[in-house]
């Protein structure tokens, strides 16, 4: 034990030169003699890369556990890269290691821009949101009879309460395709990055997360649906004529309800 | 969610859920006495490991144990994150609730560790404020785990075991002793383990923590590096039995994070822990 009160260093200095020299760029020959004293700051230094690879590796696992099938695509060793530049802008924010990955779709966007590799940016977004789709509350699901419940005249005034856990995603990318194609481990089934737009719905039902393709139609009705809008009101802002109208709502509303999407119908109140 | 089991956690071995046994751990014919897991591992409203837990819970007791607070990070307290273990309190009520004696975030990073405090009188009073704070706002003890570490600081001025026992004194918290963490911290850093055994406040130890660790060359020699990775060594056992002999009959948890082993290693280490707490039973009565 050693007892050398005139040494004592201040917390909040101590901690921030312990910081700087968790981190490459801020690392320097100071903050180890600080944190040294008549130490070997040599040796400090060397210790301290047991907490640096500590902080590394719970970054990159994190990261790797959010993000899947972009590391498949891009392999080890890219996506070990793409973790390193992405952490020294987005260190992480949180004592939860779940959140690492928030801004990794965002941030991807800026680094594929001009690339070949724009839609990583998309797939990010999609895995994303099967990262919080099954964080997400679970209700259950009403069956498509509780519409019947209301007259016919005032089903345009009713309004869908959907699970927490659906997650929309749309991109000029086949998104979908490529991760549907990379969901086994043994082998990745073909998929065509020309194959145009995929609009995608992400849900967590009975603790598996389910990945839909829709109609680009159906995708915007269902957008105007989760975003409170009644079915008059959404159908109207969807679909161009009554023609198509009814034949879409019928199609997204028999999928909604029959994948347990819906938790509630409400009739709205008259404004 | 189905009843949880309430009332103390008992003096005898549990073990560390992994998501890897939820399912393995409700079908064991040799179920260990009791369940420890990582609170933020348990944030979220839904999803398969939350609703995991809760049917484990209607068959064992439980401890929360936090990795990601940082209590005696100098920067504020991350209210959030502390709401968030609060939210996982009501939801799972455990038998006990674990912090470390640590800090993990400054200047708006967290380093997702648990980093090493200094052993000074400024801390003493930093952390045992905090412990109150977290205390006050869950409305329960807590315990304070020691810490395994690769380094120590120059502005130390109290032993490992002084700094704890000050801690609980001013904060009214209670003890985890990992076992393993001392042994550790012996080999790297020097630790008298005789007297950091005597330091610390017999009536504060609530739980014992147990797990392998490995080495590494680090510079010119060797660390002994907390992975929580292999099985028990000797050594750590024989440790254990004078933890057992100075403090009694804890409840002792088997603690197994990387390199998860099948459900069947974990409860073997459990019994290995029973057998020396059944022995220091007999031996007291």
């Amino acid at each position: 034990m050693r007892r050398r009160p005139d040494s004592a260093l201040d917390l909040k200095a101590l901690q921030t030169a312990f910081g700087r020299s968790m981190r490459p760029a801020t690392a320097n020959t100071a903050d180890l003699q600080l944190l040294a004293g008549s130490d070997d700051a040599t040796v400090v230094g060397q210790r301290l890369e047991v907490y640096r690879n500590n902080a590394w590796q719970s970054f990159l696992s994190a990261l790797e556990r959010s993000y899947p099938v972009i590391q498949r695509r891009v392999g080890t060793d890219f996506f070990r890269q793409l973790a390193r530049d992405y952490r020294v802008q987005h260190p992480s924010q949180h004592g939860d290691l779940h959140w690492i990955g928030e801004a990794f779709p965002a941030w991807l966007t800026d680094r594929m821009q001009g690339t070949g590799y724009a839609w990583l940016a998309d797939l990010a977004r999609l895995e994303w949101a099967c990262e919080t789709s099954v964080a997400a509350a679970r209700r259950d699901p009403v069956g498509l009879d509780s519409l019947g419940r209301f007259d016919a005249d005032v089903l345009p005034q009713l309004t869908l309460v959907l699970q927490p856990s659906l997650r929309l995603v749309a991109s000029p990318f086949p998104i979908w395709s490529v991760w549907q194609a990379n969901q086994h481990e043994d082998a990745v089934a073909p998929f065509d990055l020309a194959a145009g737009a995929e609009h995608c719905a992400v849900a967590c039902i009975a603790d598996r997360v389910a990945v839909y393709r829709l109609h680009a139609a159906d995708h915007r009705l269902l957008q105007h649906l989760h975003a409170g809008m009644s079915l008059g009101d959404a159908t109207e802002a969807a679909a161009p004529d009554a023609e198509t109208l009814g034949r879409l709502l019928g199609r997204l509303l028999g999928w909604a309800f029959g994948a347990g999407l819906v938790v509630q119908v409400v009739k709205a109140s008259p404004a | 969610m189905p009843t949880p089991v309430r009332g103390p956690i008992p003096a005898r071995a549990g073990i560390g859920l992994r998501s890897q046994h939820h399912e393995a751990i409700l079908q064991t014919a040799s179920p260990p006495a009791w369940l420890e897991v990582h609170t933020e591992n348990y944030f979220h409203a839904g999803g398969p490991a939350v609703h995991a837990l809760e049917r484990a819970r209607s068959r064992y007791p439980l401890s929360l144990h936090g990795v990601g607070l940082g209590l005696g990070s100098a920067d504020p307290i991350d209210r959030d994150h502390l709401e968030r273990v609060r939210d996982a309190v009501q939801r799972f009520e455990p038998g006990l609730v674990s912090e470390h004696a640590c800090w993990g975030h400054v200047d708006g990073e967290h380093f997702n560790d648990l980093l090493p405090l200094p052993y000074t009188e400024e801390a003493v009073e930093h952390l045992a404020a905090r412990v109150r704070e977290v205390q006050d706002f869950l409305g329960r003890q807590i315990l304070v785990e020691n810490l395994s570490a690769y380094v120590s600081f120059a502005s130390s001025q109290l032993s490992e075991g002084e700094f704890l026992a000050a801690v609980v004194e001013r904060s009214g918290c209670g003890l985890l002793l990992d076992v393993n963490n001392a042994y550790v911290n012996a080999a790297n850093l020097g630790l008298d383990l005789d007297a950091f055994f005597a330091a610390l406040p017999r009536h504060a130890i609530q739980e014992i923590h147990l797990a392998g660790h490995s080495r590494r060359r680090v510079g010119s020699r060797e660390l002994l590096i907390d992975d929580h990775g292999s099985a028990v060594c000797d050594d750590v056992w024989a440790l254990y039995e004078v933890a057992l002999r100075r403090f009694g009959r804890v409840p002792t948890l088997i603690e197994w994070d990387t390199d998860v082993p099948p459900l069947a290693t974990l409860l073997a280490e459990a019994a290995r822990a029973d057998q020396r707490l059944e022995r220091c039973h007999a031996a007291a009565a």
